[in-house]
């Protein structure tokens, strides 16, 4: 197996882009990762593209729309679905792509355009994100779905609504101060505790966003990776796992399994622990997420999520500084390119280009994205040399 | 019945007579024949030893709350439109659902039509029941025991 290296990251804004189109907002992230990586374009060979829905795009091939936008043909392009896991499926798929000797340069790109639909249809969309057949009958969306695990959560750990808001709170902050992210103003608690329910005990600062956006990176192989690049940032570990569809057939509701089966994949082929990892992006759809994937991935106990960002040790200069780019809570949830930006953000961190944000001497970095409510987990691991 | 009336989505499935049992009152699973797994819902497939040759079994509805919500902002399918009046508006009041687990660790999803958000909690004891309703679609409610 070849060794595998990210040199090249490009996003574009993330929010309600009623300015732009799926292929317009997938050329703006492509065109800023060429440009970050120096390789031109008709050097790389293949490329992979995250879209998790059709309904959304309104397009039966809308990854044919990206690729064609690009200028990539006759070259080839695959297309993967994940659903809110589909850009880290996607980086995973370029991997094997480089990892196997396929190809040397693959571009990996995740993008949704979630805003032509009307939100009641981008709520429906995502409630049959869930099983479709036996819940969504029920009237369950997304945030209902979470908002399952929340209660159970906290009647078992006795986690509380203020923690939850905590968790708000905190990746707004670091929203404000990541040019990408989709809501650039930092909550107070109270704010986020006084919001409208969406699906009790969920408000609206629990939920992650509806967004347009998209997302690019730029895998080598070891040889071209030395070759084109200054600072490439490795992928080390990965782990991918799978649970059952419908969220009642869990054994626990307060944990995912699939992402434990997922971290333990990962942190075994990279060789670390928890406690290895420098900074992290975790997938908080909603509040109670972080905290669950808090637990999931060993940054604490099992129940003591809750008190983790009580005690602020997931901000910079914490334990472990988990979403400072903003998460999918303030960066925005553009599904098929969130798993893409998280790469983003730990390449950057990895090669110190923070900014305000960097996390000091970060050298070992963790990306974990959920599809659907754990169906699919992906779990990656970075490092700096 | 047509099983889009319990699904809102797919008429067609092997295991379409779940809905015709609904309406006669009963919330069936299946057991598989070979290996004695059961299925909440129900299946025509084993996936634990890949045979075909299911039982029906009517599910007794009583057992535990293992969590709920209440979900506001309602998907498509139940989300109310705004009223054609000029200046009027209605105030929606969603109804809660539920998870409870039942004879064998299955676990069946429901309404809960009865009970106020305030009262409910994780652990409750609870029945499923089937319950037609009155625009003729058929669902599951749960209702407290004690």
């Amino acid at each position: 197996m070849k060794k595998v290296a990210i040199i090249g990251i490009g996003q574009g804004k993330f929010g309600v882009r009623s300015d732009a189109s799926l292929r317009e907002l997938a050329f703006e992230a492509v065109r800023a990762c060429l440009e970050d990586s120096g390789v031109a374009s008709k050097e790389v060979e293949s490329m992979v593209t995250g879209i998790a829905g059709d309904e959304f795009a309104l397009a039966l091939q809308p990854s044919a729309q990206v690729h064609d936008y690009i200028g990539f043909h006759p070259r080839p392009n695959f297309r993967v679905e994940a659903a809110c896991a589909t850009g880290s499926m996607a980086l995973r798929t370029g991997w094997m792509n480089v990892a196997s000797g396929l190809a040397d340069l693959v571009l990996v790109v995740g993008v949704e355009k979630m805003t032509e639909v009307p939100t009641s249809i981008a709520t429906e969309i995502m409630g049959k994100g869930g099983d479709a057949t036996w819940e969504y009958p029920f009237g369950t969306t997304f945030p209902g779905y979470y908002a399952l695990i929340a209660n159970a959560h906290m009647a078992e750990f006795g986690t509380t609504e203020e923690q939850l808001a905590m968790v708000a709170v905190k990746n707004h902050y670091y929203g404000s101060l990541n040019p990408y992210a989709h809501m650039q103003k930092p909550i107070t608690l109270d704010k986020a505790l006084s919001s409208f329910t969406v699906a009790h005990p969920l408000k609206l600062f629990d939920c992650s966003l509806i967004t347009d956006g998209a997302a690019a990176v730029l895998l080598a192989s070891e040889e071209r990776a030395k070759a084109l690049s200054k600072k490439p940032v490795w992928i080390a570990g990965l782990g991918l796992a799978t649970d059952t569809m419908r969220i009642g057939d869990r054994k626990s509701l307060t944990s995912i399994a699939s992402s434990r089966e997922a971290a333990k994949t990962a942190y075994r082929m990279a060789g670390v622990g928890p406690s290895n990892i420098n900074v992290a992006t975790v997938h908080d759809c909603f509040t109670i997420a972080e905290i669950v994937a808090y637990e999931d991935l060993g940054f604490c106990e099992k129940g003591e999520g809750g008190k983790l960002i009580q005690q602020k040790e997931t901000y910079v200069g914490g334990k472990i500084p988990v979403n400072v780019d903003g998460g999918l809570k303030s960066k925005g949830h553009p599904i098929g390119a969130t798993g893409v930006s998280m790469a983003i953000e730990i390449t950057k961190q990895l090669r110190g280009e923070a900014g305000e944000r960097q996390v000091k001497n970060a050298e070992i970095g963790l990306t974990h994205n959920v599809g659907g409510t754990g169906q699919v987990v992906a779990v990656h691991i970075f490092r700096r040399e | 019945m047509d099983f889009k009336n319990f699904s809102l989505a797919i008429s067609q499935t092997k295991v379409a007579r779940f809905a015709d049992d609904l309406a006669a009152g009963k919330i069936m699973s299946t057991v598989c024949r070979k290996c004695g797994k059961r299925y909440y819902p129900p299946r025509a497939d084993c996936s634990e030893c890949m045979s075909s040759d299911m039982d029906w079994k009517e599910l007794k509805g009583e057992g535990t709350l293992v969590t709920f919500t209440k979900v506001y902002v309602a998907p498509g399918h139940f989300a109310v439109r705004q009223p054609m009046m000029p200046f009027s508006s209605v105030a929606f009041e969603p109804t809660p659902i539920g998870i409870l687990e039942v004879e064998g660790g299955m676990r069946v999803m429901g309404w809960i039509p009865k009970v106020d958000l305030k009262k409910i909690h994780v652990g409750m004891k609870m029945r499923a029941s089937p319950q037609i309703l009155p625009d003729g679609r058929i669902t599951i409610v749960l209702e407290p025991t004690q």
